[in-house]
């Protein structure tokens, strides 16, 4: 759970970084506004009490530390927030490939592989099975003059339709009568 | 052969997992369960017995029972490479989000940092980051269906691979498929039953599971619920297809058939309600999840703008609170009043999400916010993947075995060749799902290329069976065949209760077209970050209108055209003595 909270801000951020004079001490800082949701209006002043330090200066410092301000308080972003200074979103992490390109590259190539070897195998088959009718046609050559009968009936009408179709039974369109 | 077949009945196809709880939600069970017994176990022994008796397969069992008929094959031909064409996108889909399971953090549960890295993107703010995910990176959606875009070689890329898996688990013919289906049947069980586990432990699955219990009357009365647990229950079961007839056709002629099918759909309905309880407890995790978020907002918001103490407000007090700030500052109270959002958990249970939607927005919300999200998402996409292809291989089955039996192509192509035709076909029409409408040609598909066929399928094939053939025919056939007596039950439903709810369906489906006078589609529209409802154009209803007429034009057509052949025939011979 995310909850924003404002908190006593009780240490000086670093302004040496900035180029200010490092004179600046806690009692510059003044605090007036504060309330129970732990969050506060405050004001620095410059080392001689004399004018507080414009809030363009003071935001810009703070946008530069802001990492040391929040680790300093064991708080993030979320939940240190500063009104008026929006803070900069880290940028995503942008792999140069796509992390999902390389998952489909791999997958595509193993069905690609798998297809082809499929394929192949397939042909293979298909050759075997075309050489082995040739062998047997060779054969077939040899008794093709003498004819077979046995009981009166040559037998090469039998076998002629393969065993596909069998002339003992009626063809489809008799099954029915006509309507 | 019989195997590859079988696994068209008990199937938890992904539209299953999908399409439970949209707009149904707490009242699907009492009508699918009557609507299972009344029509689902009656219409799948009429198939079962139908193949069992005239042993051919579909289109040569219909021409068995009368030659005019072949029609009704030729439609479940028709209807099966309608769904083939579009179903695979699914596939596509459910590999690109597996793809990109991969990440950490999960691409959908983070919105992209706009151009100066000031805050989100826009569209991405107005809608919820799974929506953007979706719409946006996967779809890259358009704004209405006239507005065409150009093919995205993502999705491009993931339905070539869909379509190549595809390929490959049918490039041997159907005993390969026998023993693929078998594997992507049994897998989305384990799955499943994982998931049943992590649901059911995860905070506010009881709100989800007390939703879809409680029955609403006020949704019993509405007819959709009923037309969607009609519908539901012909998909799952898949009748209509002709891929049931053509199991059954290799089946023993004494097998029993009727305990067959109460077995099957006993055992699909089971599935179904397995899922739905799976689906039901994520749910709940979800609604609850955004109820509560959206709950701390109000109470950032209102401990920002008042200044209270840190932990002041909680949920319980959160109502007290707020008369108390109306009264004690109204001016203040005004001015925040219109961001304060009305948090509601039944609103969030009742926000219906439509088809695949549901899968892809839904279920991806859930899983952002589980612990190990990387790992949930792996397992849901892998099974949602193996139903989408189970599914898809009974398509294709369907498709290829009349293409394979028919002697004038067999000749010419080995198997190998036809079946890499089609998927090539398929593939190729299938990019048009891929451009940046693709999505709403999708949901024209998915509503219309099937449904209506399928009903007016199962209709005439009970009709058939019950008048043209004869009930007592078939009745006596049955007996000589299994050696057991039809129950009354079965003639009952048969002969009057199915095709009557078959015929109501129809007039429901009319009459709610002709109310609403046009047909409507939703749109997602980016600059609001929602779906907005738009009427179709006329070229599209136009395809609606080819996709339904095509396959139910093809019962009287052919019947026609067999009546015209014969006549002929029966001009030219001279009459037999």
């Amino acid at each position: 759970m995310q909850r924003h909270k404002r908190f006593l801000y009780q240490r000086y951020p670093n302004v040496e970084e900035v180029g200010m004079p490092s004179a600046h001490r806690i009692s510059h800082v003044l605090l007036c506004n504060v309330t129970q949701r732990v969050s506060f209006w405050f004001v620095v002043t410059d080392p001689s009490k004399n004018h507080t330090l414009p809030a363009v200066e003071i935001q810009s410092a703070i946008r530069m530390n802001r990492n040391r301000i929040n680790n300093a308080f064991f708080l993030n972003d979320q939940t240190l927030e500063f009104l008026r200074i929006p803070s900069t979103l880290a940028p995503p992490t942008d792999p140069p490939v796509p992390i999902w390109i390389i998952i489909f590259g791999v997958i595509f190539c193993i069905v690609i592989v798998a297809t082809m070897l499929l394929i192949l195998s397939g042909i293979q088959q298909h050759r075997r099975k075309n050489e082995g009718p040739s062998e047997m046609e060779d054969t077939e050559d040899k008794c093709e003059n003498t004819i077979t009968i046995e009981n009166g009936i040559p037998c090469d009408p039998l076998d002629m339709k393969g065993g596909h179709i069998n002339d003992a039974f009626m063809t489809e369109d008799e099954r029915l009568t006509p309507l | 052969m019989a195997e590859g077949l079988r696994r068209r009945g008990p199937r938890p196809t992904g539209e299953a997992v999908a399409q439970l709880p949209a707009g149904t939600a707490g009242s699907f069970l009492v009508p699918y369960i009557v609507m299972l017994i009344v029509e689902g176990m009656p219409l799948l022994y009429l198939e079962l017995a139908v193949g069992q008796r005239m042993r051919q397969g579909s289109i040569g069992a219909w021409r068995t029972i009368s030659p005019y008929l072949s029609g009704v094959g030729v439609a479940s031909v028709v209807v099966s490479f309608f769904l083939s064409m579009y179903y695979n996108v699914i596939n596509a889909w459910a590999f690109w989000y597996l793809f990109h399971s991969f990440q950490d953090p999960l691409p959908w549960s983070v919105c992209p940092v706009n151009g100066n890295r000031t805050g989100y993107d826009e569209e991405c703010e107005k809608a919820t980051s799974t929506q953007y995910f979706w719409y946006r990176k996967t779809l890259n959606i358009s704004p209405s269906i006239q507005e065409n875009g150009a093919v995205q070689w993502e999705p491009a890329l993931c339905l070539i691979l869909a379509w190549l898996l595809v390929y490959l688990c049918i490039l041997r013919g159907t005993e390969s498929t026998g023993k693929v289906v078998y594997f992507t049947a049994s897998l989305p069980y384990c799955v499943l039953l994982i998931y049943l586990i992590r649901g059911l432990t995860l905070h506010g699955a009881t709100n989800g599971l007390a939703y879809m219990f409680t029955p609403k009357m006020e949704q019993l009365a509405n007819p959709k619920a009923w037309i969607n647990a009609a519908t539901q229950i012909f998909f799952s079961l898949g009748l209509g297809f002709g891929s049931l007839i053509a199991f059954a056709s290799y089946n023993e002629p004494s097998n029993d058939c009727q305990k067959h099918a109460i077995i099957v759909s006993l055992l699909n309905s089971s599935t179904s309600i397995f899922a739905s309880v799976v689906t039901f407890s994520i749910y709940g995790f979800k609604a609850t999840f955004n109820y509560e978020s959206c709950l701390n907002k109000v109470i950032l918001l209102l401990t920002n703008s008042f200044d209270l103490e840190d932990g002041f407000l909680t949920a319980s007090n959160l109502e007290q609170v707020k008369g108390y700030l109306a009264s004690a500052y109204p001016s203040k109270y005004n001015e925040v009043f219109p961001q304060i959002k009305n948090c509601s958990l039944e609103s969030e249970l009742d926000t219906a999400v439509q088809g695949t939607g549901l899968a892809f927005i839904v279920y991806t919300e859930a899983i952002k916010n589980m612990e190990v999200s990387q790992l949930w998402s792996v397992l849901y996409f892998f099974m949602l993947l193996m139903l989408g292809i189970g599914s898809m291989l009974g398509n294709t089955a369907a498709i290829l075995t009349p293409l394979t039996d028919s002697k004038a192509i067999s000749s010419y192509l080995p198997k190998e060749a036809i079946s890499g035709l089609v998927c090539f076909i398929n593939c190729a029409i299938g990019m048009v799902f891929t451009t940046e409408a693709g999505n709403y040609w999708f949901d024209i598909f998915n509503d219309y290329a099937a449904t209506l066929s399928l009903l007016l399928i199962v209709l005439v094939e009970t009709v058939a069976v019950c008048y043209l053939y004869g009930l007592r025919r078939f009745e006596s056939d049955l007996r000589a065949m299994t050696g057991r007596k039809l129950n009354w039950y079965w003639k009952a439903m048969w002969a009057g209760v199915s095709p009557l709810l078959i015929v109501s369906l129809f007039v429901f489906y009319l009459s709610d077209y002709i109310m609403t006078g046009t047909l409507r589609y939703q749109a997602w529209d980016a600059s609001q970050g929602q779906l907005v409802t738009k009427d179709y154009p006329p070229y599209a209803l136009a395809i609606i209108g080819l996709l339904v007429a095509s396959s139910t034009m093809c019962i009287p057509l052919v019947a026609l055209g067999t009546f015209i052949t014969r006549r002929l025939k029966r001009g030219d011979t001279a009459p037999r003595a």
